[in-house]
């Protein structure tokens, strides 16, 4: 038998009383009721939510994508109440490759209107017979959000999806960058290469392309833990942080939700293992649930989606060898006086690129883009390189 | 004192060396303790408890020895001991009393003890003579035990006369401190030796193999022969004492680093240092080898020791079971050192002879029985040069190898010269004597800083190195890579290796200059010249004999071979990212070069940066735009090369070992592989050599063609080239031709995604262009500058023995291009069939009868002989009929040679050097076919005599083509869509490389790309592809049983094998040993200033092999092997019959006289190889190499393994000699 289901972390959840039964958030006020109407709110359709053991028999084993899901209630409750913590007006949650559904049902029962886009055909048929038994509380697109605005040229084949089309399917206008979030998106990031999409994203971010075209859309995302201790990486910690914790950091406002065993989620790889990434630097017991808003302030002070990717060039160049001195490093490129700007900049002369500070780097970009000299053409063309190398 | 002398010199007189070396056995290995302890002033005074009570213990003495040790200590103690050790001296025991009572241990400790006093009287001297007058009693009393340890040695006598002070030399690194507390660590240095001896056996075995090891220890043997070199013996003991005297790191020495220190010593002279090193070389329990003794015999007559000296060592020689004839027949020698050698032994039997030379062994393949047998001997073919002409040759080529670079005019140079290109070149040549000066002052204050480091620190490792050469020429090397940076950049890893193996080859040229390897061969090659030259006498010998019986005539013996010198892998990497360190921190140019508003700043020219590659990154050197920009101004038309890319202007050097021939002095390869890789080597020094013989006659056969320039094709080509280049022609056009990026607005938003691919597909285009562009410039180029002149591709080959020309540019096996440029030096008349035969290569050439047979394409010929000779005759205003064939540049020099040959009075006459190719049709699957013989697929490939020419890929095209009628009957949806889509081309290229182990996933990329070209519905290419490929796979087994049968067990053998952990080896029938070099990579890491470089690690037989490697590249490498031997037969046999041969792999060339005579040769070969019982004998090597019965424990691999190696693949019914009668089979 699957290892999943034996661990503590899911043990409770069979005990609990199937969600359906129970009135939901039933000790809450009439006030808050209102309210709750007011900001667009649905009326709980009062689902029942299978338990594990049920939700389980629904993953088929083989074919499609494998990957993880939540088939805990409890779990699926506290997901829920996580992503309806945050601020803002929250009334569409996107929800990626849902599976067997718990999370859908205990988000609907929370009066969340979801939009579920699912590749797997065995689940796609589930979800839109539910869908259909419902009034437009829940949506369901055929699509994998991880194939999203494919990089290859020519028509876009399903699974994979446009943005736009996903977009306007779920009626979601773009807004500007400053404006509130638009929508928030919930997912579990597939472990096989969890780095190159945490690059992917992190590229549509600083480019405003893909999602990011629709403003500053909140990623409510479970990521392994190693990951998130790399995205968090405070300078100084030479073996972590790296270009990515710089550039997620500039780019987003980085929240812990909740952090939970590999050991709730049902897997369903063919070997029947839990597939947990392999990790002997930084711990890796559990899944991270991370909130990531991209910030309000981002495009500021020179940085702007046009020439972002220059900044992320920049970035990936200094930190591939954190020990080496990020004087060298300027200087190693030819760009003329480095010395002086880090003066102005009060950037210590002598340091090391693995202790430069997020903010810094782009204070340092911001700078060296208006003393224009990215405009000396070899930069401008390594960097195009970059992108075809990261991005194609 | 008669008792000391005589328990010390007791087994040195055996010695015969003269001073007794094997007193120092423990001696080094207490100074390794000691040198731990070296400042510890507590340790000191125990020390001084322990000598006190030794001298308690030797109560009274009258021996000057003892005492000596004491005042040895002196400086040490500091005034305060003084008293002290005055008194030990006063209070003097006899030791001689002592000796016979004592253990024999004391005679040990005693005599080490005199050894370390010896040393040390050497050094002191100095310091102590400038005493006061105490001291100076002191140093009577020691300059006389000198004086007597000098002469109990050489003469044993206590002759006054030797009285004279002992030369105050002190130039051995020991520190003061080392000898002297070697008393008191004796117990230790006894236990340390004896848990070495309990170790030994368990542990050094393991640790001797390993990687580490081995890399380690070729590292240190290098760095002392750099000294060497360098002439600087006291910094090759330096070091070989740093390792020797730790246990751990000796286990780094071997006996060669020691002869290397001894060899540095007796170049000097200093016959007592020599003794020296071979006292520590035992004293570690090392015996000394026959180098060893050269060395000593070398130095002894230098320094004109006694008689009786010699004689002493030569007993011992002998002693040791070797034989003075030995020296002569097993060493490699440098410089005179043989003649020192032989006048030392001369002295001691005057009527010395030196050893006949070997005879010369006959190699007894069966396959050669004919050609080396002299019964049917042929006299050599002789060149049409006189011994004059190759002798004048011979020293131009010489003068340019000499150089290690020539410069030649680029095909360019006939543009004319803008101004700008004009000022550009100012600029430049300004820029370059700058930097020229910039990087020679930076190398040399970075050798400065580097001489004062420590030893042992990461760059003294490479310091030797920086010193072989003078500082100007590593200034040359990286000018020259800088001139040839590509404005693309280039990885740091390709760059270092570059200027590592420049100097490294400039070293080597050095190296055989010093050594004087350089005058013994151009005296060899003087002499072989009249094998070649038409006006002398005829001999009927090879190349190779030949050339051994001269150098055995001139009495070198082995001495033509250089020692193996080669350096580490690592070295050469670490050398190169310095020299790299240093470009990218000296070279620098103004920023305000191209735009005057900016400021004059100094920027470097040269910037490191990452290029990320999915999961990791690579280092990249990049130039300066500003520097691509004037390097393109100014359009610089000289190119320079490496000699070695230059072919040859005299006929190579014949091979005659796996280590000589080819270049006169740059290094050449006999077996070319990836870097770091030793098996092969190692195999080919291991296997007899005459097994070698006929590979070494192929090679030498294929080099000794000499080529010459079709001039009028070449002139069209380069017409075209400085034109505007044409694609449809191969000729690559200029980057300037190359499409024009969109052009982006400055003040850019947000590229669009579109834009941005554009401009990355613009960049990409250029790139390959840009290569494309440079490859064919330096091709034509080489070509244009030997326009003139008669030239040879000396040849070496790969693994498995597949030949290949050494010039890497410009050679037979390139493009259409080069191959229409290049013609036989010698003439042949066409004689009666010889037009036909051009006529027929022409048709071949174009690909336009592939299915028809000879007698239709030489009538096509003869049917559009107007578009021949029109194309002939306007090749670029014409009909340009040539232009719309396969190979057009080949049919065009074809079209010229038919018309000039049709035109001439006598075509049967007309002298041709036109080279007539034959193809094996589809070769790899002959020799499967051949090998199980297999009746369809025979008949498929040719084996068999058809009337026309079969075509494998259209019959196994049908066969697929059964396979989906008969499914879409069945209803399979994919068989329907097929429908009409399989065709020859369709299945060609997997078909093809099927033999050559293609596996599905392959075969079906292979087939998408097909089914993409004749435009297949796309929604059903993925299924089609996966379809397709499983069809052509059965369509293969279907027709070719056995060859499936014996593919499968090549790969079931190799799987076990490798699983086994061995690699796979075989023999080709002509005797060449193969190994299969892959293993699994373990990668180093370098860690050098730039960025660490990850270096993959020489690979050593100990290495894991690569299972899958292994055995997916078993069965094409074994074939590969067979179609090479195949080529090598013709090759030997055609020499035998007088043809001109060259080959392509499996396409071999003629003169169309010979077109018959090869064909036949070709067929017969061919029967012959596989007349021998291939897989049978592959079998047996195999259970003999693999499944040695001595073993007891039999385990299940094993037998499995055994199983598997016995079981033979059962053959067909092909009747193999047919073949002779085959028209197709090469065509």
């Amino acid at each position: 038998m699957r290892a999943g289901r034996a661990l503590p972390g899911a043990a409770g959840c069979g005990r609990l009383l199937a969600a359906g039964l129970r009135p939901l958030l039933g000790e809450r006020g009439p006030c808050w009721a209102a309210a709750r109407r007011a900001a667009g709110w649905w009326p709980s359709p009062e689902l029942r939510v299978p338990q594990a053991a049920e939700a389980e028999r629904l993953v088929p084993q083989t074919g499609g994508r494998c990957g993880r899901f939540i088939v805990c209630p409890q779990l699926a409750r506290t997901v829920q109440r996580c992503l309806q913590a945050g601020s803002g007006p929250q009334h569409v949650v996107l929800e990626c490759a849902p599976g067997p559904g718990v999370l859908t049902r205990t988000l609907l029962n929370a009066g969340v209107r979801v939009v579920a886009l699912e590749s797997h055909p065995a689940f796609l048929s589930k979800l839109q017979s539910l869908e259909n038994s419902l009034d437009g509380q829940l949506k369901v697109i055929y699509g994998d959000f991880f194939r999203l605005d494919p990089l290859v040229t020519g028509a876009v084949k399903p699974p994979a999806v446009c943005s736009d089309k996903l977009f306007e399917a779920m009626g979601i206008a773009p807004v500007p960058w400053r404006a509130d979030i638009p929508v928030k998106i919930f997912g579990i990031f597939p472990q096989q290469k969890e780095r190159s999409k945490l690059w992917r994203l992190l590229f549509i971010l600083y480019e405003c392309s893909s999602i990011y075209r629709y403003g500053r859309v909140e990623l409510n995302i479970f990521i392994s833990e190693k990951e998130y201790k790399v995205l968090t990486a405070k300078p100084g910690e030479m073996r972590t942080y790296q270009a990515l914790s710089v550039l997620w950091q500039v780019g987003c406002d980085i929240q812990l939700l909740h952090m939970e065993p590999w050991s709730s989620f049902l897997t369903n790889f063919k070997n029947g293992r839990l597939a947990i990434p392999r990790s002997t630097l930084l711990p890796n017991d559990h899944l991270c649930l991370v909130r990531l808003t991209p910030q309000e302030n981002l495009f500021t002070g020179g940085l702007k989606p046009a020439n972002s990717a220059t900044f992320i060039f920049m970035v990936k160049q200094c930190l591939t060898k954190p020990r080496s001195k990020l004087i060298d490093r300027l200087n190693s490129w030819s760009l003329g006086n480095a010395g002086k700007l880090l003066k102005a900049l009060e950037i210590p002369k002598y340091v090391e690129t693995g202790n430069v500070y997020p903010e810094d780097y782009k204070r340092l970009f911001c700078a060296l883009q208006n003393s224009s000299v990215f405009a000396e053409s070899w930069f401008h063309d390594e960097v195009l390189e970059s992108i075809r190398n990261i991005n194609l | 004192m008669a008792l000391l002398r005589a328990a010390l010199l007791g087994p040195a007189r055996l010695r015969g060396g003269g001073i007794p070396w094997s007193v120092l056995r423990f001696y080094s290995s207490a100074s390794a303790k000691e040198k731990a302890r070296r400042n510890a002033v507590c340790e000191r005074t125990e020390l001084l408890e322990v000598l006190k009570a030794r001298v308690k213990q030797l109560q009274t003495t009258n021996i000057p020895e003892v005492t000596i040790n004491k005042v040895e200590l002196a400086p040490l103690q500091g005034e305060g001991h003084q008293g002290l050790l005055q008194k030990t001296v006063s209070a003097g025991t006899a030791v001689e009393h002592l000796v016979p009572r004592q253990s024999s241990s004391w005679t040990e400790k005693l005599k080490k003890e005199m050894y370390i006093r010896q040393m040390k009287v050497e050094k002191k001297l100095s310091i102590a003579a400038s005493r006061t007058l105490e001291g100076q009693a002191k140093v009577k009393r020691k300059i006389k035990v000198k004086a007597k340890v000098r002469a109990k040695v050489k003469t044993k006598t206590k002759s006054k006369k030797s009285q004279k002070s002992p030369k105050a030399t002190a130039a051995t690194s020991r520190n003061q401190s080392h000898a002297a507390p070697s008393s008191a660590s004796k117990p230790r240095v006894e236990k340390m030796k004896q848990d070495l001896k309990a170790q030994k056996p368990q542990c050094v075995p393991e640790d001797r193999n390993s990687n580490h090891h081995k890399t380690m220890q070729q590292t240190i043997q290098c760095n002392l022969e750099c000294f060497l070199y360098l002439q600087q013996p006291e910094e090759a003991q330096k070091l070989l004492l740093l390792y020797h005297s730790n246990p751990m790191r000796r286990k780094l020495l071997s006996v060669d680093a020691y002869n290397v220190v001894m060899r540095g010593w007796a170049r000097k002279g200093c016959l007592h240092r020599v003794i020296h090193v071979l006292s520590m070389l035992e004293s570690v329990g090392f015996q000394p080898n026959l180098d060893s003794y050269t060395v000593l015999l070398e130095c002894m007559t230098q320094s004109q020791s006694s008689t009786k000296a010699i004689w002493r060592c030569v007993q011992q020689l002998k002693k040791e079971g070797f034989h003075v004839d030995d020296l002569f027949q097993k060493c490699l020698f440098e410089g005179n050192e043989k003649e020192m050698v032989l006048k030392a032994i001369r002295i001691i039997q005057p009527d010395y002879q030196l050893p006949p030379p070997p005879k010369p062994e006959i190699c007894k393949s069966a396959l050669l029985k004919n050609f080396y047998s002299k019964k049917k001997v042929v006299s050599y073919p002789k060149l049409n040069f006189t011994v004059q002409e190759l002798r004048e040759r011979f020293q131009q080529q010489l003068e340019m190898e000499l150089s290690s670079t020539i410069t030649i005019e680029s095909v360019e140079s006939t543009k004319p010269l803008t101004p700008q290109a004009i000022k550009a070149r100012q600029q430049l040549a300004a820029f370059r004597s700058q930097w020229r000066d910039a990087i020679l002052q930076a190398l040399q204050e970075s050798k400065d800083k580097m001489s004062q480091a420590k030893m042992m620190s990461r760059h003294s490792l490479i310091y030797p190195y920086l010193c072989v050469l003078p500082d100007e020429e590593y200034v040359d090397i990286m000018m020259q890579v800088l001139n040839t940076l590509s404005p693309q950049g280039e990885s740091l890893a390709v760059l270092a290796r570059e200027l590592g193996s420049k100097v490294y080859n400039r070293y080597l040229v050095q190296r055989k200059l010093q050594s004087c390897q350089l005058k013994k061969v151009q005296e060899i090659y003087e002499s072989y010249i009249h094998l070649l030259a038409k006006d002398s006498q005829p001999s009927e010998y090879l190349p190779r004999e030949y050339w051994e019986k001269l150098v055995a005539e001139a009495g070198y013996g082995p001495s033509l071979n250089l020692k193996d010198c080669s350096w580490p892998y690592v070295i050469l990497m670490r050398l190169g990212m310095y020299l790299l360190e240093i470009m990218v921190h000296a070279v620098k140019v103004p920023r305000n070069t191209l735009k005057p508003h900016l400021q004059p700043k100094l920027i470097p020219v040269l910037y490191h940066i990452y290029s990320f590659r999915s999961s990791w990154q690579v280092g990249l050197i990049k130039p300066h735009p500003i520097f691509s920009q004037i390097v393109s101004d100014a359009a610089e038309t000289m190119l320079t090369f490496n000699s070695s890319a230059i072919p040859m202007l005299c006929p190579p050097v014949p091979w005659t070992s796996p280590r000589f021939g080819a270049f006169v002095l740059n290094e050449t390869k006999l077996m070319r592989f990836v870097d770091g890789a030793i098996q092969h080597q190692q195999l080919l020094d291991q296997c007899p050599q005459v097994n070698l013989h006929p590979v070494l006659d192929a090679l030498n056969q294929l080099g000794s063609c000499a080529w010459k320039i079709n001039q009028p094709v070449l002139d069209i080509i380069i017409s075209i080239f400085n034109d505007k280049g044409n694609e449809k022609l191969d000729i690559p056009p200029p980057v300037s031709e190359a499409p024009k990026p969109p052009v982006v607005p400055s003040s850019s938003s947000a590229l669009h995604k579109s834009l941005k691919h554009e401009l990355l597909l613009c960049k990409k285009k250029a790139a390959e262009m840009h290569s494309l562009r440079m490859d064919a410039l330096y091709k034509l180029s080489i070509a244009n500058y030997v326009r003139d002149k008669v030239f040879w591709f000396p040849h070496n080959m790969d693994f498995r023995g597949r030949t290949y020309p050494c010039p890497p540019y410009f050679n037979h096996l390139g493009n259409d291009v080069t191959r229409a440029i290049l013609l036989f030096a010698e003439g042949r008349p066409l004689g009666p069939k010889g037009l036909d035969w051009l006529k027929i290569h022409l048709i071949n050439l174009t690909g336009l009868k592939k299915k028809n047979a000879l007698q239709e394409r030489l009538d096509y010929a003869n049917e559009i002989m107007e578009e021949i000779l029109d194309s002939a005759d306007h090749p670029l205003t014409g009909r340009k009929w040539w232009m719309n064939t396969d190979e057009p540049w080949q049919v065009l020099a074809c079209c010229m040679e038919i018309a000039k040959a049709s035109r001439s009075p006598d075509p049967a006459a007309f002298i041709s050097h036109f080279p007539v190719h034959q193809d094996g049709s589809c070769n790899g699957l002959q020799h499967y076919a051949a090998l199980g013989r297999d009746l369809i697929g025979a008949i498929s490939v040719n084996l068999m005599p058809c009337n026309v020419p079969q075509d494998v890929y259209s019959v196994v095209a049908q066969q697929v083509e059964e396979f989906r009628k008969k499914d879409a009957e069945e209803g399979l949806k994919i068989a329907q869509v097929l429908e009409g889509f399989i065709g020859r081309k369709v299945v060609k290229q997997t078909v093809m490389t099927v033999v050559y182990g293609v596996t599905r996933y392959g075969g079906r990329l292979q087939m998408e790309k097909r089914l993409k070209e004749i435009e297949f519905p796309e929604e059903y290419i993925w299924e089609a592809s996966h379809y397709l490929v499983r069809q052509v796979f059965n369509g293969i087994k279907e027709m070719f049983s056995a060859t499936r049968d014996i593919q499968n067990w090549l790969t079931e053998s190799a799987k076990l094998i490798a699983q086994s952990g061995r690699t796979v080896e075989w023999v080709t029938p002509l005797g060449l040993p193969i190994v299969q070099p892959y293993y699994r990579i373990r990668s180093t890491v370098l860690t050098c200033g730039l960025q660490s470089l990850s270096v993959k690690s020489s690979s050593n037989s100990n290495q894991r092999p690569d299972t899958v490697k292994q055995k997916n590249a078993f069965p094409p490498n074994f074939i590969h092997s067979l179609d090479s031997t195949h080529m090598m037969l013709t090759a030997l046999h055609c020499l035998r019959q007088g043809l001109t041969f060259v080959s392509v792999h499996d396409c071999y060339w003629t003169h169309a006289l010979t077109v018959d005579i090869m064909n036949q040769i070709c067929r017969q070969q061919f029967v012959a190889l596989h007349s021998q019982e291939i897989l049978e004998d592959l079998s047996k090597f195999m259970l003999k190499n693999y499944c040695s019965p001595g073993k007891e424990s039999r385990t299940f691999w094993q037998q499995k393994l055994m199983e598997q190696l016995s079981d033979v693949p059962k053959t067909g019914k092909f009747n193999l000699n047919k073949v002779i009668d085959s028209t197709y089979f090469f065509s």
